[in-house]
């Protein structure tokens, strides 16, 4: 606990938060300017839509959002060279804990605010139905877990590497083929890390080529998806926390 | 009492031995000074006591325990560095970068005061650590190892970057660490004057090998007079001199001789000129500190 107050802490005027406003921000003027071109016929699934589209921004917002809030946190140690200092009065394995755990956090806070901000856009735009507090939830949590998945090869590269571009290239191109993987079909999809935000989505669509109709519909994330998401993590954890251990500094 | 040993300590990195066989007894209390030209390997000896670099081969015992994985962390509680440059987080205060070692450290939080004090930075507490010049940040590296107020303090070359009133500033306020809070310190450098003027035992490392070590009296001892001797045909009087039992090596045209009273040097001249050798040059000599520290670290490496 103490480690992670001190990430906390140390994180002082690194405008994390305006980071965060930022993602939020994107998320927004996107999904409002989508549904600003949608007749009233494509809102009567309003709340489907907006799950769906959410998903979609997400493989594409998160993965270089997820990489600048990683590398925010870690570049600190390495512009101070504070590893060797920090190292002799913890162990590097307690420290990548504590970040981990900041960045857990962190994407939680992101995220349950961003939840909000959505479910408040839905009422106000008064989409028909029940409102689906719960469908919400369940993807804001979809979320956090691709998200953290995402944040742990961010936070291996970011302590690996001194400099932080490395980081984002990746982050980029996971922003990249996050997209594209979901033009692929859902075999390909599972090799890509970033393609979880799509493969997990709690709502599919269907299009009629003849009528040119598209529809929605809810679904359940497959469970075999969720235990390749976890092994997914641990793989980008174990690595990338060995790679930090065993770093002399 | 010994507050560090090392015993056959060795660090290799791909096919280089840049740590060989390191035999080091730093006794408590003192200011022992780490000295080697740049690349002898200092920096990463001082890393491995604490714990920052695996040793190749080799023990390291730090306040009489093994420095292993189980012990490092207990044994470091007591013991403050400053390695290479100073660590500093630069968007924080010199005060908020204290702090994050003193929660750390789980030390009173008057000891932030008190250690900004004695590095004279109290009236710079509050200002951003980027924009500390580089003698500033220094001390604050030196106030975040002292923090703790350690029984051991290790110096990875202290004095980098400071000018000649920092660097005066720096040695007399390590001279007084021993006498004023008990602490042992371990000074490295590649500046033979500077651990002359601070410490009172010394290691002196060539190439990751150990050529000295004993106290700063003993390094001086070394440094005694000796008489060089010039004659008309040096071979020829070398044997006269050996037949007399008077040792002597050849050096660039010199013959050198332990010094000899001035009774003894004109018996010598006499004796020289029966066999009819002709006295060219007979001078008292000295070696100086930089001569032996030359001599321990070899001539062409650089200083």
């Amino acid at each position: 606990m103490k480690l992670l107050g001190l990430e906390f802490y140390k994180c002082r005027r690194r405008k994390i938060l305006l980071v965060c406003a930022a993602v939020l921000a994107a998320q927004v003027v996107w999904i409002v300017s989508t549904f600003a071109r949608q007749d009233a016929e494509d809102l009567l699934q309003g709340w489907m839509l907006l799950l769906y589209d959410l998903a979609m921004v997400d493989a594409i917002i998160m993965p270089i959002s997820v990489a600048a809030i990683a590398s925010r946190n870690c570049e600190l140690e390495h512009k101070g060279t504070t590893l060797k200092l920090l190292e002799t009065m913890t162990s590097p394995g307690a420290l990548y804990a504590a970040k981990l755990a900041w960045g857990a956090l962190i994407l939680a806070a992101l995220l349950i605010v961003r939840w909000a901000l959505f479910m408040g856009v839905g009422i106000l735009w008064q989409f028909p139905g029940e409102i689906p507090w719960l469908r919400m939830g369940l993807f804001t949590l979809i979320s956090w877990a691709v998200s953290m998945m995402v944040y742990a090869l961010q936070q291996g590269l970011s302590l690996r590497f001194p400099n932080q571009a490395a980081a984002l290239v990746c982050g980029i191109s996971g922003s990249f083929l996050g997209i594209l993987s979901l033009l692929f079909p859902p075999a390909l999809t599972r090799c890509i890390p970033w393609g979880y935000y799509g493969l997990l989505s709690l709502v599919g669509m269907n299009w009629n080529s003849d009528t040119r109709f598209t529809w929605f519909f809810w679904e359940q994330p497959q469970p075999a998806d969720l235990v390749l998401l976890c092994l997914w993590a641990a793989v980008f954890l174990i690595a990338g926390r060995a790679l930090f251990v065993r770093k002399e500094v | 009492m010994n507050i560090i040993e090392t015993h056959d300590l060795c660090k290799q990195y791909g096919n280089a031995l840049r740590v060989a066989h390191l035999d080091l007894d730093v006794p408590e209390g003192c200011v022992y000074g780490f000295l080697g030209p740049n690349g002898a390997g200092k920096s990463t000896t001082l890393k491995m006591i604490l714990g920052l670099v695996r040793p190749t081969a080799g023990s390291i015992q730090v306040l009489g325990k093994s420095m292993d994985g189980k012990n490092r962390l207990a044994v470091l509680r007591q013991v403050g560095s400053l390695i290479e440059s100073p660590s500093y987080y630069g968007h924080l205060t010199g005060e908020e970068n204290l702090r994050i070692i003193q929660t750390l450290r789980g030390v009173p939080e008057k000891n932030i005061r008190e250690v900004l004090q004695i590095v004279r930075l109290d009236g710079q507490r509050g200002k951003k650590a980027a924009h500390y010049s580089l003698g500033m940040k220094q001390r604050l590296g030196l106030a975040a190892a002292l923090l703790g107020f350690p029984r051991l303090l290790i110096l990875d070359e202290p004095t980098n970057g400071l000018d000649p009133a920092g660097i005066q500033e720096m040695r007399e306020l390590i001279c007084s660490l021993p006498g004023q809070f008990g602490m042992t310190v371990v000074v490295s450098s590649h500046l033979l004057s500077e651990i002359d003027q601070m410490a009172d035992h010394v290691a002196i490392i060539r190439e990751g090998e150990l050529v000295f070590q004993d106290t700063l009296a003993a390094l001086h001892g070394r440094s005694r007079h000796h008489l060089a001797l010039r004659t008309t045909n040096n071979a020829v009087a070398r044997s006269l001199l050996v037949q007399r039992d008077i040792r002597c090596t050849e050096e660039e045209g010199y013959l050198i001789l332990p010094i000899l009273s001035d009774e003894n040097a004109a018996q010598l001249t006499r004796f020289l000129a029966e066999n009819r050798l002709g006295v060219v040059r007979l001078e008292e000599r000295q070696k100086s500190l930089e001569d032996i520290f030359l001599e321990l670290t070899g001539r062409a490496v650089s200083l």
